[in-house]
């Protein structure tokens, strides 16, 4: 059994390694990440994860209802210390875990990967608590400069496998016609189908605007059943065509690529392309790009607004709709907000967010979601690139009218905070000795 | 309204504090008396200094406002809703007065005829009616019989605001926590896990009843193992037991080095110990932001004693430094001092500015450098990272006064503080404590602080270091290059080597540390760092740090070299242009493209940039130089557009680069990427502007200065981007060009050439700036508030960051988020505005979105708000301000 594998297995058992091991760690990150692209290209299929926020149990508890590394592929979307007790032990875990593992799993830059948001939030002090100054703190702020700001998922599939018969009646899922397709899909901590929703396969019928989904995510999984949660049941009325496209046979369709950002868009960055362009090895600025990517968050307005966070924008949904069509995108996927149900589509399906810390500060009282997209086998696993390259040279604005850009299958797994059992009671380490 | 009350017959000396931003603010030192007036009776202090200054006046209300805490103690909420505090010299005094407010209000209450006759109690206390029913809350005697009970009406009476008022005085008169103590070693004989989860869940509920005097009586000797006893039988973990009582009862875990022999003095750390204990452990889980708040007032409190304990107590710091005596043996023990000054030094930075450095002044006269200088040489790391901790304490404090010290050092021709750290750093091998020791020398060799805090520094004294330092400016540089030489030798002596594929891992840590430091010394001193680089030709080693196999230690080397660049500047140009530093640079662009990664894209950002501020001589020199190159790089237009650039200046004369650049005008090149998208062309003010009109016989240095001043972040949070606009067309500017070139450059630019003579004629120069620098440095210190995005990520937040804080205490955490978030944005208001000026802006808008917050964070934006104490504490903060202000 090697270093890491042992250091992956202590972690596991939420013991901290040497401050040694941490600093060689480190130093492999560093060399691992600088080799990634600001925005790195990760290959359905994959799961998505939100904010974790040092709650090391609840990261457990993910990685059981999602699927062990490597057997499935991760994304994080950053925001993995601080507010929690053990950020030292859930950070370390994810970072050994990328060192073991470098393709099964992604780790972007949220907020809180900073050197001035972590001495506020406590994992400055959690540093200085556990190994007694603050050496390790600044290893690990080091690999924060070295994070991708984002990450590009391509090649997922539009349809969804089954996972089985929706335990919950029908009023939370829609029947499927035999040519519709599995679009959403809910499930429970225990793999069952809270809810699905889907679209007709068939892209025939009329004109309508070829960007409106209407796939409405449940607002509140927990509503009793008989409740309508999901209201529009259907991929947009039977006719409107949600999905699909007017032009007829001569066109293409494919799965657009997601966009994983941890808070939003820029009004600096109008293609995925400009991100590119930024020096991220820095300390997240406090305005600019950068800044903009890990602050913004979505809201219901019209194009850009202040942020009440007093860094990044609010965006509207025009802005979501223009910027995916502009890139040959179909979501966006991003963190950065608690949200009581773990996930939550807005603007038509063109964003997400995904929040993954459940019982957020142990006391929130809110579920946790993760976002499963599957790998689309169909063009014999081929995948149709859809940035990255898309678009490079010839602007953005190349001749893609034709094609019409599908969004993902998107399965949510949602999960509670970890039994009680399986853990201690969540506490600060206390310090050893005193004088004063 | 006739009160039959007597007023005390002396004033008790005091301090009084209030509370702002989350940290205590001295108002000042007085004389404390109680006063009955016509309106009623009053708490008066008048200034000590100044006996015509009231610190406070301030009316005794019959709301159970106030609070005793401690001996010395008195605390209360004003109306406009100001948390007050009295820090009385005397325990009599403190009782003196206590024991008027309380008959005060004992008088106030009994002559209130009814419930809601005062307005004000109508209007602020829809809970009346409840008061009058809670009255009267009384427990029954606690016995393992009615704890259930218990727990129901305790529970039941914290719902409201009176009820728990009522609850919390009946706790207190009844002593009722230490009957409850007694009952959890009879449960846990019994083994009675109902009955220890009921326990568990009344002394959670009586601690959350957020008093002071509670949660004093929680901590007190007799009492703390029965709390958290019962505290570790948690029902929500019911298959888990704590250990509180083992890690509380555990006497060895308090080091003495010097016994401290006041009693009460010992006391108080034991307590501020177990606040901590229950603030990190016990209750971390379920504490609400006032019981937060109140545990770390009452922490604050008893450090602040503490600590003035230790300072004024001669004959112990004395006994502490002798410690380090050379002819002392026990090694042990000097470590343990080490650690004990550290602790202090950690809780110093909670303390106020005077108070601290009052402590810091009292170490430092006892030898406080001594202990230092031996704590960093120590065979263990852990005690060098604790010296240096000590040190970053000292000079977060105050760098001017470090500063003042090292210089005196050099000035008696004793080793400075300085050349000991740079010869460590160049030897040490742990890379935490070589790290810090990076971060101690850019500060101590720094050779213009930035103001920091200048509210926290007492004023005159300030002033006057301040000024000292500026007279002894051509010492500061002398020594400034002196310590650069000593420090960047390494660098230096990487020219011997041929190849850079043998460096060694301590190596290339050296040297990334040290062209960091390179880089933040040009960054913050443009001029004074000139006479380094150039006398000890540092830049083509940077340059060649390009070529290192590391791509870490490539990434630093082009961070400098990018940092260059954005400073606009024609010495720096020059050094550029002649070290085929852009080749190196391409040559990298060519390694790694067409692969995206971080490496290529800071690259690219470089050459976008040179693009975007359209920096003349580097598109003619880069595309004269490398056409070539840049035309086999086609995965990116960045180098495409960089010929096309050159190509529109090659098109037109130098009288038409007017046209080119107002035709530029309407290309985004007015607004660039990251620059100005919203705030439009910042306004200079005019003080900015009557400073460079009236300097005309240096414009070329002003042309400097102005670019100083305009360089903002290399990622482009440069906020006055309009003098780099400028720059093309300005007079002035063409002015410098035409000076005549030295010959051997002929190949060179006029632009490089004249810049290229700087570095050819630093005698002369010597010379002739140290006023120009003074002045252009004075308009940094001025800009740096408003301007230096930079300055305030890497020096403010950053230092104070590595200094270590091991009680993480939430007051002085709770600070920062206001100075991130409120002055974050309302810079963002001012920039979005546009035409609002930087000065005043900040703040009144930072106010503005307290209700907007209000607003908007309901539903999704709770992820910052509500969970966190610290967040809302800072909310409601701001609010609390916003009431204050408009008041």
């Amino acid at each position: 059994m090697s270093d890491l594998d042992r250091a992956i297995e202590q972690l596991r058992a939420c013991r901290l390694i040497p401050e040694s091991q941490v600093r060689e760690l480190c130093y492999k990150a560093r060399e691992l990440l600088i080799e990634e692209g600001n925005v790195v290209s990760v290959d359905a299929p994959v799961t998505i994860c939100g904010d974790i926020h040092g709650q090391f149990h609840d990261l457990m508890e993910l990685f059981r209802v999602g699927g062990d590394v490597p057997d499935t592929n991760y994304l994080f979307m950053g925001d993995f210390v601080d507010r929690g007790f053990y950020s030292l032990e859930s950070f370390l875990l994810l970072l050994c875990l990328k060192v073991r593992y470098p393709d099964r799993i992604t780790l972007i830059r949220g907020n809180h990967e900073s050197r001035q948001i972590t001495t506020v939030y406590g994992f400055y002090d959690e540093c200085i608590r556990k190994y007694g100054s603050a050496n390790v703190w600044r290893y690990c702020c080091e690999v924060f400069d070295y994070l991708a700001l984002g990450a590009i998922v391509l090649g997922a599939s539009s349809e969804l496998e089954p996972t089985g018969p929706p335990i919950v009646n029908e009023t939370q899922s829609s029947m499927p016609l035999d040519d519709d397709e599995l679009e959403t899909e809910v499930l429970n901590s225990r793999g069952e189908v809270t809810m699905s929703t889907y679209r007709p396969r068939n892209r025939s019928s009329s004109d309508s605007s070829d960007t409106s989904r209407n796939i409405s995510p449940p607002r509140d999984i927990s509503a009793a059943p008989g409740q309508t949660a999901g209201a529009p049941l259907r991929a947009g009325a039977p006719g409107t065509g949600a999905s699909s496209d007017g032009n007829g046979s001569a066109t293409t369709t494919r799965t657009g690529a997601v966009l994983c950002v941890h808070g939003g868009l820029s009004p600096l960055i109008d293609s995925v392309d400009k991100i590119r362009l930024i020096d991220r090895k820095q300390e997240v600025p406090h305005e600019g790009a950068m800044c903009d990517l890990l602050w913004s968050d979505p809201d219901e307005i019209e194009g850009w607004g202040l942020s009440p966070r007093g860094a990044g924008f609010l965006f509207g949904g025009d802005i979501v709709k223009q910027f995916n069509h502009l890139n040959g995108l179909s979501l966006v996927a991003r963190a950065h907000q608690l949200v009581m149900e773990g996930y939550k589509e807005m603007f038509d399906g063109g964003i997400v967010t995904v929040w993954s810390a459940p019982n957020y500060c142990y006391r929130c009282g809110n579920v946790a979601a993760i976002l499963e997209l599957g790998e689309d086998t169909s063009n014999g696993g081929t995948i149709a690139r859809s940035n990255g390259e898309y678009g490079r040279s010839n602007g953005v604005l190349g001749s893609n009218a034709a094609t019409t850009v599908v969004s993902p299958g998107r399965r949510y797994r949602v999960f509670e905070a970890a039994a009680q059992d399986t853990r201690g009671m969540p506490a600060k380490k206390p310090v050893a000795d005193y004088f004063l | 309204m006739a009160l039959d009350l007597q007023p005390p017959d002396s004033s008790k000396r005091v301090k009084v504090y209030e509370l702002r931003d989350n940290d205590w603010f001295d108002r000042g030192t007085g004389f404390c008396t109680g006063q009955m007036l016509d309106e009623g009776p009053q708490i008066y202090v008048q200034s000590e200094d100044e006996p015509n200054r009231v610190l406070l006046k301030t009316q005794i209300s019959k709301d159970d406002g106030y609070q005793k805490q401690q001996e010395t103690l008195i605390v209360w909420t004003e109306r406009n809703g100001t948390d007050m505090a009295l820090s009385f010299q005397e325990a009599d005094g403190c009782a003196v007065i206590w024991d008027f407010v309380n008959s005060a209000q004992q008088q106030l209450l009994s002559l209130a005829p009814a419930v809601g006759c005062l307005p004000r109690d109508v209007a602020d206390d829809a809970l009346s009616d409840d008061l009058e029913s809670y009255q009267s809350i009384v427990l029954p005697a606690p016995n393992l019989a009615n704890l259930g009970e218990i727990e129901q009406i305790v529970r039941a009476a914290s719902m409201t605001q009176a009820g728990r008022d009522a609850l919390s005085k009946f706790i207190i008169r009844d002593e009722y926590i230490a009957k409850l103590v007694p009952l959890v070693e009879t449960a846990e004989d019994l083994e009675s896990l109902a009955d220890l989860h009921c326990l568990c869940n009344i002394m959670k509920s009586l601690i959350l009843l957020n008093d002071n005097t509670i949660i004093e009586t929680v901590v007190a000797d007799q009492i703390i193992l029965g709390v958290v006893g019962a505290l570790e039988y948690d029902p929500e973990f019911p298959t888990h037991k704590a250990n509180h009582r083992q890690y509380l009862a555990d006497q060895t875990r308090y080091k003495e080095v010097v016994p401290i022999k006041d009693p009460l003095i010992r006391r108080k750390i034991r307590s501020t110990w177990r606040l901590q204990y229950l603030k990190d452990v016990v209750l971390a889980r379920i504490l609400d932001d006032p019981t937060f708040s109140v545990l770390n007032s009452l922490i604050f409190f008893n450090q602040m004693e503490i600590v003035n304990h230790i300072q004024s107590n001669a004959q112990f710091l004395r006994e502490l430094f002798s410690v380090f005596d050379p002819r002392n043996a026990d090694a042990k023990r000097k470590d343990d001092a080490v650690q004990f000054l550290q602790q202090c030094a950690a809780i110093a930075k909670n303390l106020q500015a005077p108070s601290r450095a009052q402590l810091f002044a009292n170490f430092i006269s006892h030898g406080l450098f001594a202990v230092i200088a031996f704590a960093v040489k120590h065979p263990n790391p852990a005690m060098r990272t604790t010296g240096i901790d000590i040190l970053v304490a000292l000079l977060d404090h105050d760098p001017v006064m470090m500063r003042g010290y090292m210089l005196k050092a050099v000035n008696e021709k004793k080793t400075p503080l300085t050349d000991t750290l740079i010869d460590l750093l160049h030897a040490e091998t742990d890379l935490g404590v070589k790290t810090q020791l990076a971060d101690a020398i850019k500060i101590l060799l720094d050779p213009q602080i930035p103001l920091q805090d200048p509210l926290a520094r007492a004023g005159p004294d300030y002033f006057k270091i301040r000024s000292s330092n500026l007279l002894s400016d051509a010492f500061v540089q002398q020594h400034f290059d002196e310590s650069s030489k000593r420090l960047f030798q390494p660098l230096k002596h990487l020219a011997n080597r041929a190849t850079l594929n043998d460096l060694t891992f301590q190596e290339v840590t050296l040297h990334s540390h040290l062209v960091d430091i390179l880089t933040f010394f040009v960054r913050q001193h443009l001029f004074r760092t000139r006479n380094a680089i150039h006398s000890e030709s540092l830049a083509p080693r940077v340059a060649q740090l390009l070529t290192a196999p590391q791509k870490h230690l490539k990434l630093v080397a082009l961070k400098f070299f990018r940092t260059l660049t954005s400073l606009q500047d024609t010495f720096y140009q020059a050094l550029m242009t002649h070290n085929n530093t852009f080749g190196l640079l391409l040559d990298i662009v060519y390694d790694t493209m067409p692969r995206d990664n971080l490496l290529n894209s800071a690259c690219l950002e470089l050459f976008e940039f040179i693009k975007r501020e359209n920096i003349k001589p580097f598109i003619l020199h880069i595309v004269e130089k490398y056409r070539e190159k840049l035309e086999n790089i086609t995965y990116v237009d960045t180098f495409q557009n960089l010929i096309i650039r050159y190509e529109q200046m090659q098109g037109y004369g130098a009288e038409a680069d007017s046209v080119l650049f107002s035709q530029d005008d309407s290309t985004p090149r007015r607004m660039p990427l990251n620059g100005q998208r919203w705030q439009g062309v910042k306004d200079i003010d005019p003080s900015e502007e009557d400073y460079f009109n009236g300097s005309d016989e240096e414009d070329d240095w002003t042309q400097e200065n102005r670019t100083v001043l305009a360089a903002g972040a290399p990622n482009g949070s440069s906020a006055l981007s309009k003098p780099l606009v400028d720059y093309p067309d300005d007079d002035d500017d063409e002015d410098a060009m035409d000076i005549k070139p030295e010959d051997d450059e002929s190949e060179e630019k006029q632009t490089d050439e004249s810049s290229a003579e700087n570095p050819k004629t630093p005698p002369t120069q010597t010379a002739q700036t140290p006023p120009l620098e003074r002045l252009s440095e004075k308009r940094r210190r001025e800009e740096d508030d408003d301007d230096d995005e930079l300055a305030k990520l890497t020096t403010g937040p950053k230092r104070r960051n590595s200094v270590s804080s091991t009680q993480g205490s939430g007051l002085l955490n709770r600070k920062k988020p206001l100075s991130i978030g409120p002055v974050g944005s309302g810079e963002k208001g001012a920039s979005i505005l546009g035409s609002v000026t930087a000065g005043t802006a900040p703040k009144r808008i930072a106010i503005n979105l307290g209700p907007a917050n209000k607003h908007t964070t309901d539903n999704d934006s709770c992820a910052t708000i509500t969970p966190n104490p610290e967040e809302s504490n800072e909310k409601e903060n701001r609010e609390g301000n916003e009431g204050e202000d408009e008041a």
